[in-house]
């Protein structure tokens, strides 16, 4: 059987479609195993070599990683559940309802997606915290810090966006309040201090361009969604781009 | 040839032509910036929508005289607001915590009104005598309308005095509140 | 080429200054250098590490999905707020806050506070030592100053999440998540409004600006508010010059305005619960 699937593969390996994609032969040899991280797409975001400080899980804890591949899982989930969500204030809660109850996987995609998010969100404050206890941000690294900050916030903006759109008790008084916190900003907001007397009122505020009117409707959920769904993941893709280019271009901090 | 042009220059020559190009450099970026800002302006004032599609904020409640004493909750579902009556007349508080926005509950036992979301606690005037909040419940302008007699609430026109802080908490001389268009004396 | 002149019997390289650094300096590097015996291929050491670590996560993803589908609450309805509303678990630390501010300052200003002075941490902490490693002994203060920001952040959220109930009231685990608390016979007051009655001042004006009537109370709580900052200031660039010098001037100022302010809010927190003190500070346009 072995012998069969050995023979099958380096039959496989020759053809000009196989040799077409990999630039490589199967990964079982040091001369390989080096080539498939340098001329794979996803595998070079990792160097060919690491220091064996970088292996000790005691160090890392998988953290970054992991947050990675629960955007990874986000972004899949949630390609899966707009194909049956429309962001109607009067069907939107019909379709998170379908999903829960009469489409095939509809449930598991849905409560995968809140499960990562979930996740997504505590692994970028423990990373952050291991980050910061191994003062992996002291320089030259301070201004991927920065990126990660950046990130963290683009996070919980995402979570917060993405809480609206089933459109349930628990979407709009979140929204509401947040909305609310938002009118209260200093000089930008109608409630805040001193809004007032820069003019800002009900139609000019942040909150209004926050939620395209005056209360968490129609206009919001519709923004909220496209926020939530394409500009923000669009912003932390670019950022989490950023944030490993400059791992790989700064080393990594841990001990040999 | 380029060396000799420059031979024949004058200080003059060199000037003017530094002059103009820095002029030309000013003008060209200055139209690069003034177009990129002018775009970037121009988008952030298209996330300002200029037309709404919201529920109407004036509308009409019924007669006075199908309010009784005290705080009446029938409205709250259908309009975000109560309907107060006392000895001198009526007048409408807006159903929205002044915290955050969330609904406040009536609980007539206690004769105040209970934010679920962090706790504010109103007096049926709407003066603020415990929780977070930072000013006391709106009061929403109110008419007659001439012609059937019923009550016109104006639900984005809304009374809202500074508060004074008190032991009792942040409180409002209700004789002041007690005003057209705020108050009517039926 | 800098002068160099060998004595044959011992052997000592006398070389200048500038070339002794560079010296010292390829000496560090040499030392630090990577071999390949330090090292390792990714493939397959990480790149299987990471496999399993995914397949993990993913594993135990399922396993919450089958134990506690996502929620869907009733259909949205303005006229009514759920007893109580509570945002998601990581945003309740904000909601706690926002019981003891207002929202202003726990919605917009504190948050905005917090990103600020997480992305300033690298360059207002000019300690080389700890990079890469874990340490307490080499970086006390900064250790010390991350993880009690940290510890109020996850009380809070601890706070928000278990022990608040009904009306946003304080409700033990084995209270009657179902009965209302009764109102807290206990009523709010401003710190002016207190001092003005044990301390006796007049209520009259000593000076009006616009909208605002400054009280000899409220010039106070002024003192008391800037004091706070001015003091805290103060101190450890009297008593610990070392920390200060180390930091410089820029550093130092930034370090400490964030590390006051942070250590301000449980302050005021402490203030409400112990003394219930609405406001330190009152103005018409803002109330701390």
């Amino acid at each position: 059987m072995w012998e069969l699937f050995q023979r099958i593969r380096s039959v496989v390996n020759k053809t000009q479609a196989f040799k077409s994609i990999f630039r490589h032969g199967f990964p079982n040899n040091d001369g390989n195993r080096a080539l498939v991280m340098f001329s794979n797409i996803i595998l070079h975001l990792h160097p060919v070599r690491v220091r064996r400080g970088a292996l000790k899980i005691k160090f890392t804890w998988c953290l970054g990683g992991l947050t990675f591949f629960f955007f990874i899982l986000l972004a899949i989930t949630g390609v899966f559940l707009m194909f049956y969500y429309v962001p109607d204030t009067n069907r939107a809660y019909g379709n998170i309802k379908d999903l829960g109850t009469v489409i095939f996987f509809g449930d598991l995609f849905r409560s995968l997606h809140r499960w990562s998010a979930h996740s997504m969100v505590l692994f970028v404050w423990l990373h952050m915290t291991r980050v910061f206890f191994t003062g992996s941000y002291k320089p030259p690294r301070e201004f991927n810090w920065v990126v990660g900050v950046i990130l963290l916030s683009t996070t919980l903006v995402l979570s917060w966006t993405g809480y609206l759109l089933p459109w349930d008790q628990l979407a709009l008084w979140a929204v509401t309040v947040g909305s609310k916190m938002a009118e209260a900003s200093p000089l930008i907001g109608k409630a805040g201090p001193f809004g007032a007397e820069l003019g800002m009122n009900a139609n000019n505020d942040i909150t209004f361009a926050l939620l395209g009117g005056t209360v968490v409707g129609q206009s919001a959920l519709l923004r909220f969604y496209v926020l939530h769904c394409l500009a923000l993941p669009l912003v932390t893709a670019l950022f989490i781009a950023i944030h490993f280019w400059r791992i790989r271009k700064d080393g990594f901090s841990g001990p040999l | 040839m380029a060396g000799a042009e420059q031979k024949g220059e004058s200080p003059e020559d060199v000037s003017r032509r530094r002059f103009f190009t820095l002029m030309s450099l000013g003008v060209g970026w200055g139209g690069v910036v003034a177009t990129l800002g002018g775009i970037g302006a121009g988008a952030a004032r298209y996330m300002f929508p200029s037309v709404l599609y919201e529920p109407p904020t004036v509308f009409k409640i019924g007669l006075p005289s199908g309010y009784g004493m005290g705080v009446d909750t029938k409205l709250k579902k259908e309009r975000q607001v109560w309907v107060v009556r006392n000895e001198r007349g009526i007048y409408v508080l807006v159903a929205i915590c002044r915290h955050l926005g969330c609904t406040p509950n009536w609980f007539s036992d206690q004769k105040l009104f209970r934010c679920p979301c962090h706790g504010s606690i109103y007096d049926p005037h709407g003066n603020v005598v415990g929780g977070p909040a930072p000013r006391t419940l709106w009061r929403s302008a109110i008419s007659l309308d001439p012609v059937d007699g019923q009550i016109v609430v104006d639900f984005n026109l809304r009374q809202d005095p500074d508060p004074v802080g008190t032991p009792e908490g942040l409180m409002v001389e209700e004789a002041s509140r007690e005003v057209e268009p705020y108050f009517l004396k039926v | 080429m800098p002068q160099k002149s060998v004595n044959p019997g011992s052997m000592e390289i006398k070389i200048d200054k500038k070339s002794d650094d560079l010296l010292a300096r390829i000496k560090k590097t040499a030392l630090k250098k990577i071999g390949p015996e330090d090292t390792v291929l990714v493939w397959p050491n990480l790149v299987y590490l990471e496999l399993i670590a995914m397949m993990f996560a993913l594993a135990i993803l399922l396993f919450l999905c089958l134990y506690s589908p996502a929620p869907l609450e009733e259909l949205a309805s303005a006229d009514t707020t759920p007893n109580p509303t509570k945002a998601p678990w990581y945003f309740l630390g904000l909601q706690e806050l926002l019981v003891f501010f207002d929202p202003w300052l726990a919605g917009v200003v504190l948050p905005s506070l917090i990103m600020v002075g997480l992305i300033l941490i690298p360059y207002i902490d000019p300690n080389p030592k700890g990079k890469g490693y874990y340490t307490f002994s080499e970086r006390k203060f900064s250790v010390i100053g991350f993880s009690f920001g940290l510890a109020l952040w996850y009380i809070l959220i601890v706070v928000g999440v278990w022990f608040r109930g009904l009306d946003w009231s304080w409700y033990w685990p084995w209270d009657d998540p179902h009965m209302h608390q009764p109102a807290g016979a206990v009523k709010l007051v401003d710190l002016q409004v207190i001092l003005q009655s044990t301390l006796g001042l007049s209520e009259t004006p000593v000076a009006t600006l616009g909208r605002y009537v400054v009280s000899m109370a409220n010039l106070i709580t002024w003192g008391i508010f800037v004091g706070y900052y001015a003091i805290g200031f103060a101190i450890p660039f009297l008593i610990f010059r070392n920390f200060y010098n180390k930091l410089g001037f820029v550093r130092y100022n930034l370090t400490m305005f964030f590390f006051l302010s942070m250590l301000g809010v449980p302050m005021k927190i402490f203030l409400r619960l112990l003394a219930d003190i609405k406001y330190v500070l009152v103005t018409p346009w803002f109330n701390i």
